[in-house]
């Protein structure tokens, strides 16, 4: 390799390594930290001399991790398993009957898309009051889904790349639109599906601000505001806010490490983040 | 006009296509009959592919009637007609193995109609059948992506006649095949015509497809049939100058009649090359056309040559055969062509009906 391409080679490789020690030094310090003992939280030193794990059985035996998990997790599923559904339905929709008001429907969700959810919250939040839904998986999944507009801009673009012909052959052989979705389409979106529901996924476990408004309570609520907890009138209790988060995303991180390929690509094509 | 009640018979009655401004089908009247391999050709834009989704049901015409055997399908769902078509890049359901794409179809029937439609062995044993004829046996558990490009276009056949349709429409069935596989394709397919009995409407750019295959040869321009007839009638009595001119290969040499009215073409074959224009032969009779100019390119086509002709006015093409005295690049050529080999047309580029 010529010394120029090899000195800039370096150089690139100084600056990516530079950033992603800027990325992954808060969370490696957090999980260094929750190791510490209480008195040595505040230390600057790494690692401490006599590491402990009180912080995580603290937070195994008095913090219902269990039931944050499992309140997470179906907040989770049922936003990725509405989300789908309509961008799948969505899209097909879209881009098979390709209506004439098409275009104005992809313009209002990328409208949609630009708007801040701040903004919509109070609204939102009033609206799941009145239905009775404050405390509720129901209150938590439902609204959610009213940001599916990523998920069906993405999958339409795979719909619209299917060859026209295949679903014209399907309708030929008498496939009803139902059925060109079911045996045509779905098929051949496979891969396409397990991104967006990865993506969404994701998003969703880490939503912070809606589980906080609609859910606040200790038993109902969301790991991210389970973490709360550790925040008392006293002070924050940093060794177990941290064991807790430590162990918090040790889902997420299961779910990268098995389909690490398809979270890049996912995160790529959706040109976020 | 008559209206047949045949199955496979099609007719189209003034039938007009439109997207927003632009006209893809202007005014269409045409018969395919029934049991015909009816080849559709013309340059690209001409509407041909447009008439074909029309037929489908893939599309619906913008006004104008189209009867099937002389009933209306101009409301039919796609589907619900008796008509199946093959795409031009085949669109194999990509999932489903060769068995499975052929008796997608039928299971569909079974599925919607559970009294009338297809028992699990009538499929299987239609699926056998079809995989016979087209000799596909060996393959009927492989995916389309384990098959060569002649074996695609064979399951897309298989696939649109498992139904039995009155009427099969091919769309540029050969253009994604090679040249060597395009003869046996070609074969296949007037086999099959001949086999299943049924319409066969083949839509193609290639005039030299169209000419071989066609028993009606449909030539549109413009949204608009130019002339529908026998191949030999079109190559021999061309109705208007783009046909004379789109049909056969080299392209009908055109020039303006000495009365300065319209013009006169005639075909490469058809030019008689004389040595000498003093030569006995070549006093013209009464209406024979004499030609002359400075031979500029000959190319070689294995059973003769192919003469591209100069003169002050205009180049012209003309076809030698074996044994004539072949001209070279450079020499005067004089040629003469029998009136009855000349093709006349007025100024509107219509036929005189005289000629």
């Amino acid at each position: 390799m010529p010394t120029a391409d090899r000195t800039r080679s370096v150089a690139w490789h100084v600056v990516l390594i530079g950033v992603i020690l800027m990325m992954t030094f808060p969370v490696l310090w957090g999980i260094l930290t929750s190791f510490k003992p209480a008195n040595d939280i505040y230390s600057l030193t790494p690692f401490s001399a006599q590491p402990t794990l009180d912080h995580y059985v603290h937070a195994l035996t008095a913090w219902p991790v269990g039931l944050l998990l499992g309140n997470t997790f179906v907040m989770a599923a049922g936003v990725v398993i509405g989300q789908v559904l309509i961008a799948i339905l969505g899209a097909f929709a879209l881009a098979y009957f390709a209506p004439r008001y098409r275009n104005l429907v992809l313009t209002l969700l990328t409208i949609s898309l630009a708007i801040p959810p701040q903004a919509l919250i109070i609204p939102q939040f009033l609206m799941t009051a009145k239905l009775g839904w404050l405390n509720t998986d129901v209150g938590l999944i439902v609204p959610q889904l009213g940001s599916s507009a990523l998920a069906v801009l993405l999958l339409l673009q795979h719909v619209d790349g299917l060859p026209g012909s295949l679903l014209n052959a399907a309708r030929l052989d008498g496939a009803r639109p139902l059925e060109v979705l079911w045996s045509i389409v779905l098929p051949a979106l496979r891969p396409a599906i397990a991104a967006v529901s990865i993506l969404v996924f994701i998003t969703t476990w880490n939503e912070y601000l809606w589980p906080l408004l609609v859910a606040p309570r200790q038993i109902d609520t969301t790991v991210q505001i389970g973490l709360r907890q550790f925040e008392t009138a006293e002070g924050t209790n940093f060794g177990g806010l941290l064991a807790a988060a430590t162990l918090t995303s040790l889902p997420i991180l299961i779910v990268y490490l098995v389909a690490s390929r398809r979270i890049t690509d996912a995160f790529l094509q959706s040109g976020l983040k | 006009m008559t209206l047949s009640t045949l199955a496979g018979d099609i007719q189209l009655v003034g039938l007009t296509k439109t997207y927003g401004s632009a006209t893809a089908l202007d005014a269409i009247d045409l018969h395919i009959p029934a049991g015909s391999l009816t080849v559709i050709v013309g340059p690209s834009g001409c509407g041909k592919s447009t008439l074909l989704r029309v037929l489908s049901g893939l599309e619906t015409a913008s006004t104008g009637g189209l009867l099937l055997g002389g009933a209306p399908l101009t409301d039919q769902r796609a589907g619900d007609r008796d008509v199946a078509m093959v795409f031009q890049d085949y669109a194999l359901y990509p999932h489903m193995s060769v068995a499975a794409n052929l008796s997608f179809g039928l299971r569909l029937q079974a599925r919607h109609d559970r009294r009338n439609g297809p028992s699990t062995a009538e499929i299987t044993r239609r699926v056998a059948d079809v995989a016979g004829l087209l000799g596909l046996d060996a393959l009927l558990e492989r995916k389309p992506a384990q098959l060569s490009g002649g074996q695609r276009q064979r399951v897309a056949l298989g696939r649109a006649i498992i139904r039995r349709p009155q009427v099969l429409l091919l769309d540029e069935p050969l253009s994604a095949l090679d040249s060597q596989l395009r003869a046996s394709a070609r074969a296949e397919i007037l086999r099959l015509h001949r086999e299943i009995g049924a319409t066969l409407v083949l839509v193609t750019h290639d005039q030299h497809e169209a000419l071989s295959m066609a028993t009606h040869l449909v030539v549109m321009d413009a949204g608009r049939v130019a002339q529908s007839g026998t191949a030999e009638e079109l190559f021999h009595r061309p109705a208007t100058e783009f046909v004379a001119t789109f049909v056969g290969s080299p392209a009908m040499n055109l020039q303006p009649e000495q009365t300065g009215d319209g013009r006169v073409g005639w075909r490469a074959t058809d030019a008689t090359v004389l040595p000498d224009v003093r030569h006995p032969a070549a006093v013209p009779a009464s209406g024979d056309l004499v030609v002359s100019g400075t031979t500029e390119l000959c190319e070689f086509t294995g059973d003769g040559q192919q003469v591209l002709v100069r003169n002050d006015e205009r180049s012209f093409t003309i076809t030698q055969h074996e044994g004539d005295s072949w001209l070279r690049p450079g020499e005067p050529m004089h040629a003469i062509i029998p009136a009855s080999r000349l093709h006349h047309f007025d100024s509107n580029g219509h036929r005189r009906h005289a000629s």
